[in-house]
């Protein structure tokens, strides 16, 4: 065996690896991404990333308003709003990728992003 | 240089030019995503490819001067300009206003006036217009009255003006203006290197290319809970426009009022709770989702196949009814 290996062999060998690595990690954090994670924008601009496994109550101000949100067992929530028609409250526990709460008079929207099971977007 | 030198040399370049361009379609597949108020509604831009970030001006651009000739909440926009004129005098407009109103009479005629921009007369007595939800039910008079203001007839376009005949009379392009953006979207895109886009304009939606998982997979807004009821698998470039009873409404004595308001009856329609529609052009989908929610069940499905546009639909019991094309797409979820 050593006889046959050379040094730019192992060279070549050692770059495979790395590269195979490099291949599997990529794709590895593509797919296996499985916490998904609570993007909150106010007034169009992302103003907190949370895990979704982050338990708590959070409270969101935009320009025109506020509300409270509550992430709990992987769901989000809007729990409190100063807005007039409360319609972000009505829409009740989100829990998959893609879905979102709008709070169009706030100006504020919570979306859940990455985890496993996917969906682009929600139509209403 | 011996052969074997050669060959590493090679190999790793060719690795080398692999890993960056892998690299570099990893950065231009990512989603660029950007989000904005505009048309009364929150706008969700994602666009992915080389370009992304001079399509997302373009297109932000473009729903910023489509808004200002639509929006009838501004005082400058040719809308309110054509309403405040009503019985009055024609008034000059852009020519994208006189083909957005072009094509809104043409959804008129093929609903049988299920959708009816010269609505807004009802909607504003039922409160449905005004930015502080002063929600009422009017007297069978006052509805009488409204109804009187609300014939397609009345809507005059010559070469570049439009006119409403009578006063008090007036249009509203909220039901058609999303649809027709998006339409307007679709023919930008073409002009950058891009990869996918998927635009959300208040519920609408524009599926651009593939999905980065195949097939673009779809929410279907829960009516009457929370989250999602089902989902729709979309191939392809498509636009999908949904009308439903939960979006804005109030309710009196146990009965629901949604804003969709029915322009035979002047009451607010109540014969099914939500219809999605799947089409090829996105201001006929807007519309028809309006004109599918007044028409309830059986006349929708029957004008569906008509036209060839593919619809879902939830009626009061939150059973579903589909067109044909669509039904293996759809999935309802179980234990909703």
């Amino acid at each position: 065996m050593r006889s046959t290996l050379k040094r730019g062999d192992k060279v070549i060998i050692f770059l495979l690896v790395v590269f195979a690595a490099f291949f599997a990690f990529e794709k590895y954090a593509l797919s296996n991404n499985k916490i998904s994670s609570v993007i909150i924008r106010s007034d169009g601009e992302i103003i907190k990333n949370i895990p979704i496994t982050n338990n708590g109550e959070y409270i969101i101000k935009s320009k025109e308003g506020e509300l409270t949100c509550i992430i709990k067992d992987q769901k989000v929530e809007v729990v409190e709003s100063t807005c007039p028609d409360k319609l972000c409250m009505k829409q009740g526990w989100i829990s998959k990728q893609g879905e979102s709460i709008i709070c169009l008079p706030n100006r504020i929207s919570i979306t859940i992003v990455g985890g496993n099971k996917a969906i682009d977007s929600t139509t209403y | 240089m011996n052969r074997k030198t050669i060959f590493a040399l090679l190999v790793i370049i060719v690795l080398f030019t692999f890993g960056f361009l892998l690299i570099r379609d990893r950065i231009n597949s990512q989603y660029l995503t950007t989000e904005i108020y505009s048309m009364d509604t929150l706008i969700e831009i994602n666009i992915s490819g080389a370009d992304k970030k001079q399509a997302t001006d373009k297109v932000v651009q473009e729903i910023n001067f489509l808004n200002q000739k639509f929006d009838d909440f501004s005082s400058q926009s040719d809308v309110t300009k054509i309403n405040e004129n009503a019985g009055k005098e024609p008034v000059k407009v852009d020519p994208v206003t006189i083909d957005i109103i072009s094509k809104a009479i043409e959804c008129y005629k093929i609903s049988d006036g299920a959708f009816d921009i010269l609505v807004a007369p009802l909607s504003k007595l039922w409160g449905f217009k005004s930015n502080d939800n002063s929600y009422r039910i009017p007297s069978q008079k006052e509805i009488e009255q409204a109804l009187k203001l609300i014939d397609i007839n009345d809507l005059i376009v010559e070469g570049d003006k439009v006119m409403l005949k009578k006063i008090g009379e007036a249009i509203d392009l909220g039901g058609i203006a999303k649809g027709y953006t998006l339409d307007r979207i679709k023919e930008i895109l073409p002009k950058y290197n891009l990869k996918n886009a998927i635009i959300n304009m208040g519920g609408n939606i524009l599926t651009y290319g593939k999905s980065n998982n195949g097939n673009w997979l779809i929410g279907i807004k829960n009516p009457r809970g929370d989250g999602i009821v089902g989902t729709i698998n979309i191939n392809g470039s498509k636009f999908i426009s949904t009308s439903g009873d939960y979006e804005r409404y109030f309710i009196e004595n146990g009965i629901r009022y949604c804003h969709i308001i029915d322009p035979s009856t002047g009451y607010p329609s109540d014969k099914i709770i939500s219809v999605t529609v799947e089409s090829d052009k996105g201001y006929l989908g807007d519309a028809l989702s309006t004109a599918f929610f007044v028409l309830g069940k059986e006349n929708s499905l029957e004008l569906a196949n008509k036209l060839n546009v593919e619809i879902v639909g939830f009626d009061k019991n939150l059973n579903p009814f589909f067109t044909e094309g669509i039904k293996n797409e759809v999935n309802i979820e179980k234990g909703r």
